[in-house]
This record gives structure tokens, C-alpha cells and sequence, in this order.
């Protein structure tokens, strides 16, 4: 037998499927409603059955989600624009005082001296 | 009145899994014209043309079918892919128990549907589609399954991965294995099913 011959003949059964009867439809069709019947049914558009999060959304929930990451950020920001600000400018925003004279506890400095 | 969906092509199978699941009865109907001659015919081949075990695999896939239409995703599988391997699995399982048993309904051949153009053709075309299915009916099961699925199911290879739970090179092989073994087995019939006239042609 050619190849020619087994396609002929692969095609001429895929050409002529055994057809199911009207009871098999009937049973697969008596199952499906019996089923559907029992089904939590959703009002659920069309396509809303795939919805997935997306990449954005799976690499926040790595950082704990987008508030967390909010946080990340804005820490981030702030922290860049300490570093850029030059000295003479965190001094005027700071009122132009030295923080090297600054005690905040000057009645504690006999806890510090040997006696 | 609602409209008849199985005689929409434009609806695909998929949109079709969630109208189920949101309480379309014409959906389940639609569904069930589809999928089912298409599961029994392939459960068919696989099981050496025993046509009620082929129906009962052809149920019980398309009652799992029913179960898992809520949580359907649309745009993983396909549904007729996903029915495919459901039904592989159910052949498999029973194909087992079967060959425990050994035996081999080939007796049991579904009729061809009515559409030949003259008596003669009709016969010789069942005769053909009967050594055919007893060709088949004697390759390994695997090799059974992937010639069944490109050739007359008429899935890509790509499909017939997924529902092998293999890669397409091992499709590749498997089906030109099983060919060339269909072949061989089919070439001592060649003359008795009418092929002698054929062989000008090559």
C-alpha cells in the first residue's frame, strides 16, 4: 500500500465518523441539564472567566501588595531628594542651626562619666 | 425563541463553556451536538470500534466537561483539545481492562454515513474503513492515538502534544511509526480492498 493509498483512506475515515445516536444525545444532553441545574450560576460577562492578574499586579503582590509598595516608593523618592539637596540648602530648610552643639539630654551626662 | 448555537460556527466552543455555565440551555445543546460525535468517534477508533464502550467514554468525557465548565478559563486549551484528553485517558483506562481480557470488538465497525454515490463504492468503502480499523486496532496504543488525532481527528501536532502529555517530536515520531506500520499491515489487503489500480500512480 502507497502513501498515497493510507492518506486516501485515512481521509476517507476522517470523511465518515461514527455518528453518534439520538440516545447517546439524548443521555450527554440529560446530564448536562440535570447538572447545570445544580450549578452556582454567576452573573459573569463573557471573558471575565480568564481574568488574570497581570505582570504589574504579580510583581506588586512580590512586595506585599501596591500600598506597601506606595511606601517603597515614596521612601525611595524622598531619600534621593535628601541626597541631591546640597548642605546649603538643608540648612535653610532646617533654619540655618548647627546640630554639633545640639544636647537633647544634658542632665544625663553623669551616666556616661567614671566617678 | 432562542437561536440554535451548534449552527453558529461563529461561536466557538469556548464562549459557549461559560453560556453553560451561566444557565444556557441551548449552550449545553450546542455543546453536545460538537463535541460529542467527535469524542465518540475517536474513543471509537481507539477501542478497536466497540461502540458502546466508545459511548459510554464519550459520556462520561462530556459529563467532566459539564463539571468543569465553572471554573473554564478561556485562552488556556482548548475545549475539543481538553475532550480529546479526557478521552485518551478514559481509552487508556479501558483499553487496559480490555486487554486483560483480550479481545477486540472488530465486528462492531460503525456503518459509514450514507453519502457514497453508488452501492459498489458504498461496500468497497466499508470494507475499506473496516481493514482500516483493524489495521489500527493492531498498533501500539500510543502510535494509535497520535494517527487518529492527525489524521482523522485532524488535529497540529502541537494539539496532539497536549493531549499526549508529550512534545512534538515525539508526536512526529509516533505518527510516522503508526503510518508506516498501517502500512504494512494494510499491504497484504491491498488487491481485496481495491488498491491494485493504484499502483500506476506512483
Amino acid at each position: 500500500m502507497t502513501d498515497r493509498d493510507l492518506d486516501d483512506l485515512l481521509a476517507l475515515a476522517a470523511r465518515q465518523p461514527p455518528l453518534p445516536g439520538p440516545d447517546l444525545i439524548d443521555r450527554v444532553l440529560q446530564d448536562a441539564l440535570a447538572l447545570q441545574a445544580v450549578l452556582p450560576q454567576g452573573p459573569a460577562p463573557l471573558g471575565v472567566a480568564a481574568a488574570r492578574p497581570g505582570p504589574l499586579a504579580r510583581l506588586s503582590g512580590l512586595f506585599g501588595g501596591w500600598p506597601v509598595l506606595a511606601g517603597v516608593c515614596s521612601t525611595l523618592i524622598l531619600g534621593l531628594a535628601v541626597g541631591y539637596l546640597s548642605p546649603a540648602t538643608a540648612d535653610y530648610l532646617t533654619g540655618g542651626g548647627s546640630a554639633e552643639a545640639l544636647d537633647l539630654f544634658p542632665s544625663t551626662e553623669f551616666l556616661t562619666t567614671e566617678g | 425563541m432562542t437561536m440554535a448555537y451548534d449552527a453558529d460556527p461563529d461561536i466557538p466552543d469556548e464562549t459557549l463553556m461559560v453560556l453553560y455555565a451561566n444557565g444556557d440551555r441551548q449552550a449545553a445543546l450546542a455543546l453536545t451536538r460538537r463535541i460529542t460525535p467527535r469524542v465518540l468517534g475517536y474513543a471509537a477508533r481507539l477501542l478497536g470500534g466497540d461502540r458502546a464502550e466508545a459511548e459510554d467514554v464519550a459520556q462520561e468525557t462530556m459529563l467532566r466537561l459539564w463539571r468543569v465548565a465553572p471554573d473554564w478559563r478561556q485562552g488556556e486549551t482548548r475545549v475539543t483539545t481538553w475532550a480529546y484528553r479526557v478521552a485518551t485517558n478514559l481509552c487508556r483506562d479501558r483499553h487496559r481492562s480490555r486487554s486483560r481480557r483480550g479481545q477486540v470488538a472488530l465486528d462492531t465497525v460503525a456503518d459509514p454515513a450514507d453519502e457514497s454515490p453508488g452501492a459498489v463504492s458504498r461496500l468497497q468503502d466499508a470494507a475499506r474503513l473496516a481493514a482500516l480499523e483493524a489495521a489500527l486496532a493492531t498498533l501500539p496504543q500510543r502510535q494509535r492515538q497520535a494517527v487518529v488525532l492527525r489524521h482523522i481527528e485532524g488535529l497540529a501536532n502541537p494539539e496532539i502534544a497536549i493531549v499526549m502529555d508529550i512534545g512534538v517530536e515525539a508526536v512526529e515520531s509516533l505518527t510516522a511509526r503508526g503510518k508506516r506500520n498501517l502500512a504494512a499491515v494494510l499491504a497484504g489487503q491491498k488487491a481485496e480492498l481495491g488498491y491494485e489500480d493504484d499502483a500506476d500512480d506512483r
